[in-house]
């Protein structure tokens, strides 16, 4: 209304020069940008966005969600797929709060992002008018970046920043709070896009120095006992390559975190497993051994560390990271090297010199066949009745070849499909490390399926998680992607009860589930849905499963009361882990 | 306890105090004082942050994780004879009819401060210097009866030849 009444009143006096609307200067940006996809949930403070979106349809592909969380749970999927920022837009108010959590998990997981919330109109601002929210506020902590915008003219230079924010360096959340009034307010003056490339407040150190890769050159090349810690950082980076010639050139074994997994393909000659909780047995245990750890695009985290205090105490540590916040944050660095994990790689591999550590790759196998015998063994050959999580997760791997996308929920299942899926292609496990967040999981497939619509996507999900964004299953059915989901249901809150009955002597405190019937859900959702409890039939379920080329939904029924292991008992040391 | 003065250098962009404290709150670290000023850099702010910590390695970190807020320039930790720096107490003392007088010139030339407004029955003396040196005067001053007393943060400056715009990221930093 305001645009009509304005050009009315304008047509009889001078033709005024025909300036975009804030609305209209966001979705040029967004053009510019080259985003094809957005997801979101519109609402008053967003609408005059969302009416300028109507004549974008052409161009921007914007996706309904179900609930805001989803929106940006897929917009991390989106950007776990793509390397490029994933973009949720929502109302004010409620819109943006429910837009918290996948902003902490972002920042958390260094996963690029740009959320455009909806704010009251900017004489408003402060009042506690209706779906008022200081968002800026209350997104302070949890974002990389942020912003209002009160000016439709700042519009351009500030959505570039965003982006540039967000996908470069450590890449993060970030979110720009526009009043309702610079949306629909038309700029006065044209429209000029310039992409950003440089803030002089922030300079991400891209190449590292020449002498922290020296120093670092000189104890890979005098180490007995190396040892790599890859990282989400090698998979941000696109590294991988770098560092396969790498672990290959100076024959040292490779352990990657939970969110480095598939940084090399799991039948790589110096692939030896995952660290942390519940990672491998010789992964964890061996880095008392180690005398020198290279750490990659990693950060040392608690699940990783166990008890700080006794964690490779007895190593020197070569730290790379582009992060210069991380180095000595948790672990000190003899030799830091602040810049991007392919770039560091890449002027660390002339300088280091071709060895073999025959022995010491080997030392890890015995303690495979140890794990095999007192773990795997019996989650993968047993002859109960009842399907185990391992057994799912491992006749998938074999079916898929390992090439899919994994995207798990948080729980047991979450390590179970760590453990057993063999991945074979970078980049493909797409989970909630950091943050541990259920509910993750359904909108993160269906935002990774969006991002890369030629990869099998499939999400593996908890009973107890699956019904935290179950309504999602809109979205997906309404976009009719193939998403593939598998329920691994052992009707508990399956990783918590395992915590009650190790830790707090089986008192099961509130960790049983009356589930609904997920298969009528799904079907009343539109979502083809089947269940398989008997174990002669998974195999033939899974294959109906990834024949389809629709959303798909298979709820295995589990065994009820499983444990995860190996698993490193909260703050102990990672020696004290335990096969059972 | 070890007292630190943080010079954070900013682009003056709204809402970065609460951006740079919240990284305090967050580690249960008290701020003493806090300045937030102008510089004689265009679009440059200057945060004076003292804190208390018997680690110096956490304050080494806590720099680190404000020097990536984005919009944060430049960040140093200084120990104090490291810096110049100063306070500003106000005092404000009651004079009634019949009071023991104020004696102005031990308190200008012995105490180096000054009163800067004269009200009826009352007066404002300005005191400026170091923590201590004004927790003496202060002692001084309770020989009247203090109607009010407030002091500022810290402002400190380093004690190097350089100027901040030697420290900050290349760019044509205007003067005000
Ligand atoms: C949002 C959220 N709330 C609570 C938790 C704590 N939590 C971690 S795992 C877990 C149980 C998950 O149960 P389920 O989804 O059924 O998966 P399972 O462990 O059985 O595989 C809970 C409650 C969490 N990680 N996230």
């Amino acid at each position: 209304m305001a645009n009509t009444q304005t050009m009315t009143a304008e047509a009889t006096t001078i033709e005024p020069p025909k300036f975009l609307t804030g609305a209209q200067a966001i979705m040029q940006c967004l053009v510019e940008n080259n985003v094809k996809t957005i997801f979101g949930y519109p609402g008053g403070a967003i609408m005059p966005t969302y009416d300028a979106l109507y004549d974008y349809q052409d161009r921007i592909k914007h996706i309904l969600v179900r609930h805001e969380q989803g929106a940006g749970h897929a917009a991390q999927g989106f950007a776990r797929m793509t390397g490029r920022a994933g973009v949720a837009m929502v109302t004010s108010g409620p819109g943006a709060t429910n837009l918290m959590t996948p902003i902490a998990d972002a920042l958390l997981d260094s996963t690029p992002m740009v959320c455009l919330v909806g704010q009251v109109k900017a004489n408003l601002l402060g009042t506690d008018a209706f779906q008022e929210c200081d968002i800026i506020g209350m997104s302070m902590p949890v974002t990389k970046w942020n912003y209002q915008i009160t000016d439709p003219n700042e519009i351009p230079e500030i959505m570039a920043k965003a982006f540039y924010i967000a996908e470069s360096g450590r890449p993060g959340p970030v979110l720009l709070d526009i009043t309702r009034t610079a949306q629909a307010d038309f700029m006065t003056q044209p429209f000029v896009y310039k992409p950003c490339d440089e803030i002089v407040s922030y300079r991400p150190r891209i190449t590292p120095k020449q002498s922290q890769i020296e120093e670092a050159a000189k104890l890979i090349n005098s180490a007995q006992k190396p040892y790599i810690f890859a990282g989400h950082g090698i998979l941000i980076a696109n590294a991988q390559d770098e560092l396969d010639q790498f672990a290959r050139k100076a024959d040292i074994p490779v352990a990657t975190t939970l969110l480095g997994m598939s940084a090399l393909p799991h039948n790589h000659p110096n692939y030896i497993g995952w660290l942390g909780m519940h990672g491998n047995y010789g992964a964890n245990v061996l880095t008392d051994e180690a005398d020198l750890i290279i750490a990659i695009g990693m950060r040392f985290d608690d699940r990783v560390t166990g008890d700080l205090s006794k964690f490779i105490s007895q190593a020197k540590v070569v730290h790379i990271d582009i992060d210069p916040a991380e180095i000595n944050k948790n672990i000190v660095a003899t030799a830091p090297v602040v810049g991007d994990a392919k770039e560091a790689l890449k002027a660390l591999l002339p300088l280091i010199k071709e060895r073999k550590h025959t022995e010491w790759v080997a030392e890890f196998k015995k303690y495979d066949d140890i794990e095999f015998e007192k773990v795997s063994k019996r989650d993968l050959f047993h002859d109960g009745d009842q399907i185990k999580m391992g057994e799912a997760v491992a006749m998938l791997s074999k079916k898929t070849k390992g090439e899919a996308v994994t995207v798990t929920d948080v729980g047991q299942h979450q390590m179970i499909v760590n453990r057993y899926y063999e991945y074979m292609k970078p980049n493909s496990l797409v989970t909630s490390g950091g943050a541990g967040t259920m509910g993750f999981a359904l909108p993160a497939a269906f935002g990774a399926k969006v991002g890369a619509p030629d990869r099998e996507v499939i999400a593996l999900i908890g009973d107890g998680g699956f019904q935290m964004t179950i309504q999602e299953l809109g979205t997906i059915a309404q976009s009719g992607l193939p998403v593939k989901i598998i329920i691994l249901n052992n009707n508990f809150l399956g990783m918590v009860r395992q915590w009650q009955q190790l830790f707090f002597d089986k008192r099961y405190s509130f960790v049983e589930l009356q589930n609904p019937d997920f298969i009528t859900i799904a079907k009343g959702f539109g979502v083809d849905a089947h269940k398989v409890s008997d174990r002669a039939e998974l195999s033939g379920e899974l294959d109906k499963m990834l024949a389809a080329n629709t959303p798909y939904l298979l709820e295995i029924v589990c065994e009820k009361e499983e444990n995860v292991f190996p698993m490193v008992p909260a703050g102990a040391s990672v020696s004290s882990i335990r096969l059972e | 306890m070890t007292t630190y003065t943080l010079s954070i250098f900013t682009t003056n962009t709204i809402g970065l105090l609460n951006r740079i404290t919240i990284i305090f709150t967050r580690r249960r670290l008290n701020i003493e004082s806090l300045t937030v000023c102008e510089t004689e850099r265009k679009g440059v702010s200057r945060f004076t942050i003292v804190i208390r910590h018997e680690s110096r390695d956490a304050v080494e970190k806590l720099v680190r994780q404000i020097r990536k807020v984005v919009d944060v320039l430049a960040v140093f930790g200084y120990l104090d004879h490291e810096i110049v720096f100063n306070e500003i107490a106000l005092f404000k003392l009651a004079t009634p009819l019949g009071g023991t007088p104020l004696d102005i010139k031990e308190i200008n030339l012995d105490w180096n401060a000054k009163v800067v407004h004269w009200g009826l029955d009352y007066v404002v003396i300005e005191k400026n210097g170091t923590e201590a040196e004004i927790s003496e005067f202060y002692q001084y001053m309770k020989n009247w009866e203090i109607l009010e007393y407030l002091k500022s943060g810290r402002v400190a400056v380093g004690k190097t030849e350089k100027g901040l715009v030697e420290y900050l990221p290349e760019a044509d930093w205007e003067t005000v």
